[in-house]
């Protein structure tokens, strides 16, 4: 027994070596070009939201393909990692982009404990975190609030949809209660406080016997019918929801079997978001839902992100996802251009705080001075038919968030 | 409150239950009568679904097809473990937990890798995708049929256990191995034989599992607890056991998640830890045979 074991040590320990050398030379290769600029993106390659995190990747290739692979005038060199299922797989992915890889920013970022995780990093080493989805609620550290100098976002925080579709919904249902039911996590919590808070500032009741959000096993329900039946005897005029991935497949075909299936729908938009609407299929039409982004959307921006989408071949239309990502290297393609000289975190972070006014695809945003995420239109978006294929068709604008 | 405010999570209840009944079945006939701790189980039943998902178009001929080749698939599975397990013949249950377990990984990773990462859910004829009336509540069709379905390979299962010279012989290798090869018969044979129809129901389970379920990279993880769940609370290796188990896990799975909302997660552990306890002399003798 005791023999074979140090082989296989000397093996891998011969592996790390020439890996070592290998990366030296990537290194020196890469240090004498000094117009280019290496560029961290950390995305879901396997896991649940895989899905997701390939989305992103697609969006910020887009730009970089749609620009001669450069932003600012200068060649970018993605490295790509994988952050998994959270901040287990994410730390170390991203550790290794900052210290082997010696990137000057780090964008993608899926899931929100992620995010949390990855900012306390970033932010020691003066790197600027560019987040393109989930934003959580930072908790303090040791007692202090975060420093969120260093940490910016294309995406939205999470309770934003539900404040931006309470008032429609307190509209549609005049004096009628609304059931709110949602995934038992952070980001369920997140979505439907968002919603319940302002509709019972309005004046509006929910349905729920207790005046409480329901909020199922996540994620081991994927069987909602027993939920939406017992919600049902609640008689209640509209429901409001958050599912995302899997589950909101889950949750849209089991609507509209269920006693329920003739009262109103309404949600955050990543119910009906990507993939999951073609898994759905036409159980998922009439569902009316909140956004901050439409592939319907008229501006210019947006036709040449969406023609510029189907002719890269990719499949169905783009997501939120993808278009925060898109515009993640947009605004890297400003920074950079205003840098001078050789590049580095701190310059580049400057540069980002004078970005000011973004042409997008979801509409011209900027970012909110103190905060560091975007002030944006909300899409009010319904599931129909458009040409052959299912799409969250533009219904009509309904605020502007984070309000000033 | 009114009766049928219960009438129709019940029939959930056991819709789910029967269904789950088909999945703990291929695991408790392989510990029981293969004598094989298949920790690849869940696996099978995902790959069963990926199968049945993909070859579903809409159409009743491909809707047949998808569930015999998902059965087809499950049993081709059953065929590797039983040829990969008789070179451990004779090594105790850890070494084919870990064989297995190893099978599993790697064949979930395939699975992932040939179908993505999305949730994959099969098209079914317009006619399963309807809802109809039951006592004034609106009841989905497919999983009346996947009720329908259930109860059938339930009663097939017990009509060739207990009614047919091979379900006696599986039967008897269970009891003694002896006198089953003192009659003529190899019992590793019929080893072979009950693994690969263990696969093959493991395959039918993926299949009806995912119109209403779906399928993804979650599946052969939960598949395989809830199966683990039923068989310890209905007894290793006993088929009624495993569907009388699986029928209170179906009701407790969706009564019992809206009755008692709080306590919903700890359920089904709660459970399986009250038999546990019950049969604390009994199961530990059962468990090392």
């Amino acid at each position: 027994m005791s023999d074979p074991r140090p082989r296989p040590r000397r093996g891998l320990a011969a592996l790390t070596a020439v890996g070592l050398l290998l990366t030296g030379a990537a290194c020196s290769s890469t240090a004498t070009d000094s117009g280019t600029v290496r560029v961290g993106l950390l995305v879901s390659l396997s896991g649940t939201y895989a899905a997701v995190g390939e989305d992103m990747q697609r969006g910020f290739r887009l730009y970089l393909d749609t620009h001669d692979g450069k932003l600012g005038g200068r060649k970018i060199d993605l490295v790509v990692a994988d952050e998994g299922d959270g901040p287990a797989t994410a730390v170390p992915a991203a550790q290794k982009l900052l210290e082997r890889d010696q990137v000057v920013a780090l964008t993608g970022l899926v899931g929100g404990a992620t995010v949390d995780k990855v900012q306390t990093l970033t932010t020691q080493r003066k790197i600027p975190l560019l987040g393109a989805n989930a934003r959580p609620a930072f908790a303090p550290v040791g007692g202090k609030p975060r420093d969120l100098a260093y940490t910016w976002h294309t995406s939205y925080n999470s309770d934003e949809p539900g404040i931006a579709i309470a008032e429609y919904v307190k509209a549609q249902v005049g004096d009628g209660q609304v059931y709110a039911i949602g995934p038992d996590y952070q980001g369920g919590y997140d979505e439907l406080r968002g919603f319940t808070d302002t509709f019972t500032r309005l004046g509006g009741k929910l349905a729920n016997p207790d005046g409480k959000t329901l909020f199922t096993p996540f994620p081991a329900t994927e069987n909602f019918l027993p939920y939406l039946n017992k919600a049902a005897e609640t008689k209640p005029k509209a429901v409001y929801t958050f599912y995302a991935g899997a589950a909101a497949v889950a949750f849209v075909k089991q609507y509209a079997q269920s006693d329920l299936a003739d009262v109103p729908l309404y949600a955050a938009g990543f119910l009906t978001e990507g993939s999951v609407l073609t898994a759905q299929g036409p159980a998922a039409t009439g569902i009316r839902n909140v956004l901050n982004y439409s592939p319907t959307l008229a501006n210019q921006a947006n036709q040449d992100f969406v023609a510029a989408w189907s002719a890269a071949g990719h499949p169905g239309q783009p997501t939120t996802f993808a278009m925060a990502s898109y515009d993640a290297a947009a605004v890297l393609d400003r920074a950079l251009t205003a840098v001078n000289g050789e590049v580095n975190g701190e310059k580049l972070n400057d540069a980002i705080g004078k970005v000011g006014r973004v042409v997008s695809p979801r509409g011209d945003w900027q970012f909110e001075p103190t905060e560091h995420r975007p002030v944006q239109r909300w899409y009010l978006r319904e599931v129909r038919n458009d040409g052959p294929v299912l799409s969250n068709v533009l219904v009509q604008d309904l605020t502007t968030l984070p309000a000033s | 409150m009114r009766v049928d405010a219960y009438l129709i999570p019940a029939v959930d209840g056991v819709a789910y239950g029967l269904l789950l009944a088909i999945a703990a079945a291929g695991l408790t006939v392989a510990f029981g009568a293969g004598g094989v701790l298949n920790l690849a189980h869940g696996t099978l039943i995902a790959a069963g679904g990926y199968v049945a998902a993909a070859t579903s178009s809409g159409t009743w001929p491909s809707l047949a097809a998808a569930v015999a080749l998902a059965a087809g698939v499950g049993a081709a599975g059953g065929v590797v473990l039983a040829a990969a397990t008789a070179a451990l013949q004779g090594r105790g249950h850890l070494d084919q937990a870990l064989l297995t377990f190893g099978v599993a990984l790697i064949g979930a990773d395939l699975l992932t890798t040939a179908y993505g990462s999305d949730t994959l859910r099969p098209r079914l004829p317009e006619v399963l995708e309807a809802t109809i009336r039951v006592a004034g509540h609106r009841y989905p069709v497919d999983r009346l049929a996947v009720l329908g379905v259930a109860v059938a390979v339930v009663a097939v299962g017990y009509v060739v256990l207990h009614r047919t010279r091979a379900g006696r012989l599986i039967r008897s290798t269970v009891d003694d191995r002896a006198m089953v090869a003192g009659i003529g018969v190899n019992p590793r044979l019929v080893d072979v034989v009950v693994l690969v129809a263990a696969g093959a129901l493991a395959g039918l389970a993926g299949a009806l599992t995912t119109p209403i379920l779906g399928v993804g990279p979650h599946t052969a993880d939960t598949a395989l607890l809830l199966s683990l769940i039923i068989v310890v609370c209905g007894g290793l290796g006993s088929v009624p056991g495993a569907l009388a188990a699986a029928l209170a896990v179906g009701v407790v799975q969706t009564v019992g998640v809206t009755s008692f909302p709080a306590v919903a997660p700890y359920l089904l552990i709660g459970a399986m830890a009250v038999v546990l306890l019950a049969h604390r002399t009994s199961l530990p003798a059962g468990a090392s045979a």
